[in-house]
């Protein structure tokens, strides 16, 4: 491989005492600390780093930092690995392992390069335009395969995270000379100071431009800023650190990366508050446009300088510069004096214009001004330039070429709040417009291009803050001799040639003539632009991209950059690591675990446990090892003596006071007025719309004195709904709402030895049938302690569910489960529970209901007729949608042939083959011991109507026979719950 | 991120301390009202650009219901009160 970059023989702040060994798409290469991956890659002559995202086109380094939009790659350090990071935003860390990210199977011998001879199908509306036609998935599978930002790698992450708040007087984002300026000038002032720098040293551009300040390099100023500050105890700095994101009540999302010489080993995520906040961003600079502007071996101007002062790197043999603005002669001075030979300088001014073209004349570096470059020239690297002026054609062979637009400010954390940028035609650049209060803009962001100018912003905006403060403290200002960056630039036209070959957004290969094609077709307004081609997008969110994308647009419908404004800036700035948003929220810390008091029992019965929001058993292996065999013991002891379950995440709610059978009616659709002390009644509740939110029984303690059992997942959603209608609606409702999950736990005794079971733990009151019948509630002692026991149920067999305090639950447990003699209590695990309800037809909330369900379709029409006063919801089932004679309605089902499968369609009447119009699905299905057959309930349309109908149900993937029956498959006249 | 200082147990509560109750002063109606009067209150909102009272929850707190006026743009807090109390800044912009 030839070799165009290569490491200077001195100059940079890195450390050539030390070498570093890392890899580059498995290639063994070298470099030092204080390296980036992109200096390294380019002191090693590496062109290309990938390819483009839809023509395949080679791409090299164009952006040293965070605002390249090229150079995406995949990096495993030794802490773990992240699938798209800019090469210039990786530290080179020691056996470090690098990779394109586009380009399969290889960056530079790409069998997708053939995407540039069809690059006319991929232009701008490609996807809007594919989905209506051709077919999109006539291209859907290819463009799958070729597409994309680099592969997530499911492994361990050793890096560790953390998250930090904090609140702080002022936030400074930014820690270049603007910054630095502002915070130096606080010192005294008795504010706590929060500095953010997202390089890994202060300084800003001050590390690689040439400047003198109060008589000292600009990196030396920097360094002894920045000791300055860390002496003063007021002042936070924190380098490697990226403010991601701008909220309302000025909180801020910063990500601190912590390094060693292996990779980033630590992240810490800052949820930040500040009073004032001074954005110090500066800007990054734009391209130019002409044709084949993407070779590899341009850049931009900038990260010229910044190659060869901050990293001792030379980006090419061979120079040439192409600038609208005075910087390009900054980059000529930078190169010359680091003994590189350079082509020309191309400026598109005439020569008056030109500020610094004395300069370089002297140097003898020559200068062509009322220039263009009209082509560019090289395989796989650029090769030469094609320069056009007024009288002459000019070829010139060169093998990197520095590119300057003019700069873009960083004013995307404005942009978050909110706050719109606006269009200063002075400068030729989007600054921040209003600004959110106690908001302070320095230096750069506002297209202060000299550094005098930043250094009296910045006194001046530490005065403003110190005054809101009382005033203490001093400004510092800076005497500073620089090469000024010169007046700002107007984004430039596209120089002549072919649009079609001028690239505007290069991450997202966005041309000219795609934004051409979007003018023509009618998408001008610009986030219009954005979404039909993409300009602006993913990633890269169009930082260097965005300004000529506007201008040109502007200029395609004869409109001011005003008049075409900017799209939206949303957060984050950079992408961050999912990993370090959830922090320890991964694994078993991702919630905790809600175990019942009891959960040591059940663990001694070899209970397998399920997450249902508590731990909770879903079968037993002490009564068989493998599940369905459990489950058919467990459903058969509840049939045939005695099953023991237990209840405890059963909501249970205590609702109390004068008023409390008054409000608790309006939640229910049964009437509770009219039930009596010791009694109990189920029902369901709706929301306003006429949906069915929860069900459950309501139990009467004493006439002020009610329990409500919502659902186990509603029993907080239920008491804050109660909660929330009393304060909000009711205020002058004389009740009290007490949520008592936790407090109590419940263990159900089912099956015809149920009261047997029952009364060896001697409760102190009859239990008799007689004296105590089916849907009633006592309180008494049971097994020496005070319980309620509730004869209710579930299962459709004669049911106790004792409830006792929290701490007596385990002793409760054990003493039924170990209950001697021929009563042979079984512990029954949820599964068996549910099953045995569903052989009753009892719905479950949430399974056999949905979004829509309401309780006429469940068959409580009746219910909702008898009730004379108004509850929640009870309007809303008066409507056209509620009343539709196609509602679905929940009916059984019973397999003729093959199984009931949860989730399975009912085709529709006359279908008896996919695909096929469908009127309904199964909600809960089971194989039934107790009537022999597969058995399910349904939501089907008009089902109430239609008993006994046979109709076709896809499950298995094949069309089965149902028959529509009652829902209660078990017991339909109830004998057994009797009993 | 939002703060609202909650009225009744008087801390500065955080978003995510917060529960969202939707628009305030949705007064619900008989049940004898038309249709369209029901589903008005049931889905019609005046979601404005800027100022709206609404209803929050102190859930990680308290635990109380109050009202709040916000400028839906800036996300400034321009009142909190309690619901037994009248603000002064909602009667403004009534
Ligand atoms: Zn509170």
């Amino acid at each position: 491989m030839t070799t165009h970059g290569y490491r200077l023989p001195s100059g940079g702040r890195i450390d050539r005492t030390r070498t570093i060994a890392f890899e580059f798409n498995g290639r063994r290469l070298s470099g030092h600390p204080g390296d980036t991956l992109a200096s390294a890659l380019m002191a090693n002559g590496v062109d290309i780093i990938g390819r483009s995202f839809k023509y395949r086109r080679p791409r090299g380094l164009y952006g040293a930092g965070v605002e390249d939009p090229n150079s995406m790659v995949a990096v495993r350090d030794a802490y773990g690995y992240e699938p798209a990071l800019r090469a210039g935003q990786v530290r080179l860390g020691d056996g470090m392992q690098a990779w394109s990210v586009r380009g399969w199977p290889s960056a530079v011998f790409d069998v997708g390069g053939g995407v540039q001879l069809v690059s006319g199908l991929l232009n701008a509306g490609f996807y809007y335009k594919t989905f209506k036609w051709p077919s999109w998935s006539w291209f859907e599978p290819w463009i799958r395969r070729a597409t994309g930002f680099g592969c997530p790698q499911a492994v361990d992450e050793n890096r560790k995270v953390h998250h930090r708040h904090a609140t702080y007087d002022v936030l400074i984002v930014g820690g270049g000379p603007a910054g630095l300026a502002t915070a130096r000038s606080l010192i005294g002032s008795g504010l706590r100071v929060f500095l953010a720098e997202d390089q890994p040293q202060l300084g800003g551009s001050l590390n690689w431009e040439a400047a003198l300040i109060d008589g000292q390099s600009g990196s030396a100023w920097a360094a002894s800023m920045a000791r300055t500050l860390a002496e003063d105890s007021h002042t936070t700095i924190l380098t490697s650190t990226t403010v991601t994101g701008a909220y309302e009540n000025d909180h801020f999302v910063l990500v601190q990366s912590f390094w060693d010489d292996r990779g980033v080993h630590t992240e810490c995520l800052w949820k930040l508050r500040a009073h004032h906040v001074v954005l110090a961003t500066g800007m990054i600079e734009r391209p130019l446009l002409f044709p084949d502007n993407d070779r590899p071996g341009i850049m931009l101007s900038g990260t010229v300088r910044r190659m060869i002062n901050e990293f001792g790197v030379a980006p090419a043999r061979r120079m040439a510069i192409y600038t609208n603005n005075d910087s390009g002669y900054l980059t000529a001075l930078a190169a010359y004096r680091a003994g590189m030979a350079i082509a020309a300088v191309v400026d598109t001014r005439s020569a008056e214009a030109a500020m610094h073209a004395t300069l370089s004349k002297e140097m003898g570096i020559p200068c062509l001004f009322d220039a263009q470059i009209q082509a560019t020239a090289g395989y796989r690297r650029l090769a030469t330039i094609t320069v056009r002026q007024v009288s002459a054609v000019t070829k010139i062979a060169c093998d990197g070429l520095a590119v300057s637009g003019g700069f873009s400010p960083c004013v995307h954390l404005a942009g978050h709040r909110g706050s719109k940028p606006v269009y200063d035609p002075t400068c030729g650049a989007f600054v921040p417009g209003d600004v959110p209060e106690r908001w302070h803009v320095v230096g750069g962001v506002k297209a202060t291009l000299d550094l005098s100018a930043t250094f009296a912003d910045a006194g001046a905006v530490a005065h403003t803050i110190r005054a809101g403060r009382g005033g203490l403290g001093s400004a510092h200002s800076p005497r500073v001799d620089v090469l000024s960056l010169g007046t700002g630039a107007i984004p430039t036209q596209p120089s002549v040639g072919s649009s079609s070959r001028m690239w505007v957004d290069f991450q997202n290969d966005v041309k000219a003539s795609d934004i051409e094609l979007a003018a023509r077709e009618g998408y001008v307004a610009i986030e219009h632009l954005k979404r039909y081609t993409t300009l602006g997008m993913g990633t890269d969110q169009g930082r260097t991209s965005n300004v000529v994308g506007l201008s040109l647009l502007a200029a395609l419908t004869n409109r001011t950059l005003s008049e075409v404004g900017t799209t939206t800036f949303r957060p984050p700035y950079t992408a961050i690591r999912l990993g370090t948003i959830a922090n320890a929220r991964r694994g078993d810390l991702f919630k905790p675990r809600r175990l019942f008091p009891t959960h040591g029992v059940h663990e001694n019965r070899s209970a397998v446990f399920e997450d249902f929001g508590w731990e909770r058993p879903d079968w037993y292996r002490s009564n068989a090892n493998e599940r369905e065999a459990a489950v058919a013991l467990e459903m058969a002891a509840v049939r045939n003596h005695v099953g023991v379950f237990d209840a405890s995440s059963l909501g249970k709610i205590e609702v109390t006071g004068p008023d409390a059978a008054k409000f608790l009616s309006r939640f229910y659709v049964s009437n509770l007025m009219t039930l009596k002390p010791e009694r109990v009644r189920y029902s369901v509740m709706l929301k306003e719309d006429g949906v069915i939110f929860d069900d459950g029984v309501v139990s009467c303690l004493s006439d002020n004195h009610f329990l409500a059992s919502p659902t186990s997942g509603n029993a907080e959603a239920v008491a804050a709904w109660f909660e929330r209608w009393r304060q909000t609606e009711w205020p002058t409702m004389q009740v009290a709402i007490s949520p008592v999950t936790a407090n109590w736990t419940s263990i159900a005794l089912a099956g015809p030895l149920a009261r047997a079971l029952l009364a060896r733990l001697q409760p102190d009151f009859d239990i008799s049938n007689d004296a105590f019948p089916h849907m009633q509630i006592r309180e008494g002692t049971v097994g020496g302690v005070s319980a309620r026991v509730a004869r209710i149920s579930f299962t459709g067999e004669l049911q106790f569910e004792v409830s006792v305090q929290a701490r007596y639950a385990s002793s409760l447990l054990s003493t039924v489960l170990t209950a001697e003699g021929d009563l042979e209590p079984r512990p029954v695990g949820l599964e068996a529970w549910l099953r045995l309800r569903l052989e009753k037809g009892y719905l479950h909330v949430g399974s056999d209901t949905n979004g829509r369900t309401t309780p006429l379709d469940i068959g409580m029409g009746g219910i909702v007729a008898k009730r004379q006063d108004d509850f929640i919801g009870k309007r809303s089932l008066k409507l056209a949608f509620a009343t539709s004679s196609e509602r679905e309605q929940l009916v059984g089902l019973r397999a003729l042939d093959g199984s009931l499968e949860v989730g399975g369609r009912i085709l529709s009447r006359g279908h008896t083959q996919v695909p096929c119009p469908t009127e309904g699905y199964v909600t809960s299905a089971c194989f039934s011991p107790s009537v022999g057959e597969s058995i399910g309930l349904a939501l089907i349309q008009r089902g109430h109507t239609r008993d006994g109908e046979v109709v076709k149900v896809f499950c298995g993937g094949t069309p089965i026979s149902c028959r529509i029956s009652n829902p209660i498959f078990y017991d339909p006249t109830n004998q057994r719950l009797q009993a | 991120m939002i703060l609202i200082r909650c009225p009744y147990c008087g801390e500065l509560r955080t978003e995510d301390e917060l529960t969202y109750g939707g628009e305030a002063n949705i007064a619900r109606p008989a049940e004898t009202v038309s249709d369209e009067a029901w589903t008005d209150y049931l889905f019609m909102r005046t979601n404005p650009k800027g100022i709206h009272q609404e209803q929050w929850c102190c859930s990680a707190g308290c635990g109380q219901w109050f009202k709040v006026v916000r400028d839906t743009v800036s996300h400034r807090i321009l009142d909190v009160w309690k619901f037994e109390e009248v603000s002064q800044a909602a009667e403004e912009v009534a």
